[in-house]
């Protein structure tokens, strides 16, 4: 629920996929289909001449071209990379004068001592993330094995209810059960 | 933004993979990729030793090899090709996550998996009357297999195990809906 530009991600997959099947298909082309292989052949052997003229020293400012395209592409995906995983945020509910902020953490801790009581969770995490200009709560609960996920969604339901009432508003929460490493290493629960 | 607008934005990136990791991957080896040929162009340009290939002669190579096909290069575009139309499937592939979700009006959840997995083994083997390590269980999208494996001279009741599966199954709400098959292996182990 980050504000990863999954769109982009996919493109970028795409792009460098696309590419590869073009350049090492041809490549294979060139090589096996007889039809292919003689333009392949005249193309290179035509292109090798300027392409070495155009990388020689003798050509300076070429080679300077090459380096400054390669540090701006270098700097697009540095970006790229660290814009990944972006959209958390401390801050869960700001009042409408500005003088009154509630922060997540409030809303960690009050949540963690309420469901640490249910013996059917092992480990509670709460995070906050800006989702289209709004604050969405999101509670992460690991599942001791054998739980039921209706009864710990129901108990979570209950928590998020009391947790409502407590900041007199309602913000969007999402509830996620997974089984995790804590899962696996705690016991299985021994009421079905 | 009204709330189960939000709801629907993040179960469906909730449930579904970002493509972060696989992005990343290849954003640090085109990083890597470009670094070295900028390196190569500015030592080239200066007229210094190269790290490891001049720009020319690399593109050279390149050129030399597509006008004169061999087994090796034609097995590295092939190679190559396979490994671009793995990653336009990746890229296009809807990458589901193996969860489900179900939403009240107050929260929406997401509930992984192998939670349920554990949940439907711990009722089979409680119904069963069998250590939950002889029933395994496999969760499809649409369905869950409950194989339960009986103790060694004592039948297990396989119509009971599939009555508390159902009554599991039905109990939940979330989307995509389960539904049960119970298979009995023939041969029986030695009970705990």
């Amino acid at each position: 629920m980050n504000s990863t530009n999954r769109a982009l991600n996919r493109g970028l997959v795409f792009v460098i996929g696309l590419l590869l099947l073009v350049a090492g298909g041809g490549v294979a082309a060139g090589a096996l289909v007889p039809g292919v292989r003689g333009p392949v052949v005249r193309a290179a052997k035509s292109a090798s001449g300027p392409t070495s003229d155009a990388l020689s020293s003798q050509q300076p400012a070429i080679l300077w071209g090459v380096a400054a395209a390669s540090l701006i592409l270098i700097a697009l995906l540095v970006l790229f990379v660290v814009r990944q995983g972006r959209g958390h945020t401390a801050t869960l509910v700001t009042a409408a004068s500005g003088s009154l902020v509630i922060e997540a953490k409030v809303a960690e801790e009050l949540l963690k001592e309420t469901l640490s009581r249910d013996p059917a969770i092992v480990s509670v995490g709460v995070a906050a993330f800006r989702v289209r200009s709004q604050s969405v709560l999101r509670v992460t609960a690991q599942t001791r094995r054998g739980a039921s996920p209706v009864d710990v969604r129901s108990t979570i339901d209950r928590a998020v209810a009391e947790w409502h009432t407590v900041l007199g508003a309602e913000t969007p929460v999402v509830i996620q059960i997974v089984a995790g490493v804590r899962t696996r290493i705690s016991g299985a629960s021994r009421v079905a | 933004m009204s709330t189960p607008a939000i709801y629907r934005r993040v179960v469906r990136r909730e449930t579904h993979s970002s493509r972060a990791g696989i992005a990343i991957a290849l954003a640090v080896i085109l990083i890597l990729v470009f670094a070295w040929f900028g390196i190569e162009s500015v030592l080239a340009a200066l007229g210094r030793t190269p790290l490891l290939v001049a720009p020319k002669s690399s593109v050279a190579a390149v050129l030399a090899a597509a006008s004169a096909p061999v087994g090796a290069l034609t097995a590295g575009g092939i190679v190559a090709a396979l490994i671009g139309i793995l990653l336009i499937v990746v890229a296009l592939a809807p990458g589901r996550r193996g969860r489900r979700h179900g939403s009240s009006d107050r929260t929406a959840a997401v509930v992984d998996d192998r939670v349920i997995a554990q949940s439907v083994a711990q009722s089979a083997a409680f119904a069963g009357s069998v250590d939950p390590d002889q029933v395994h269980v496999t969760v499809a999208r649409r369905s869950v297999v409950v194989d339960v494996t009986p103790t060694s001279g004592r039948p297990a009741d396989v119509e009971a195990i599939g009555a508390a599966v159902d009554r599991e199954l039905a109990s939940y709400d979330f989307v995509p809906a389960l539904r049960g098959r119970v298979r009995l292996e023939t041969k029986g182990v030695v009970g705990r």
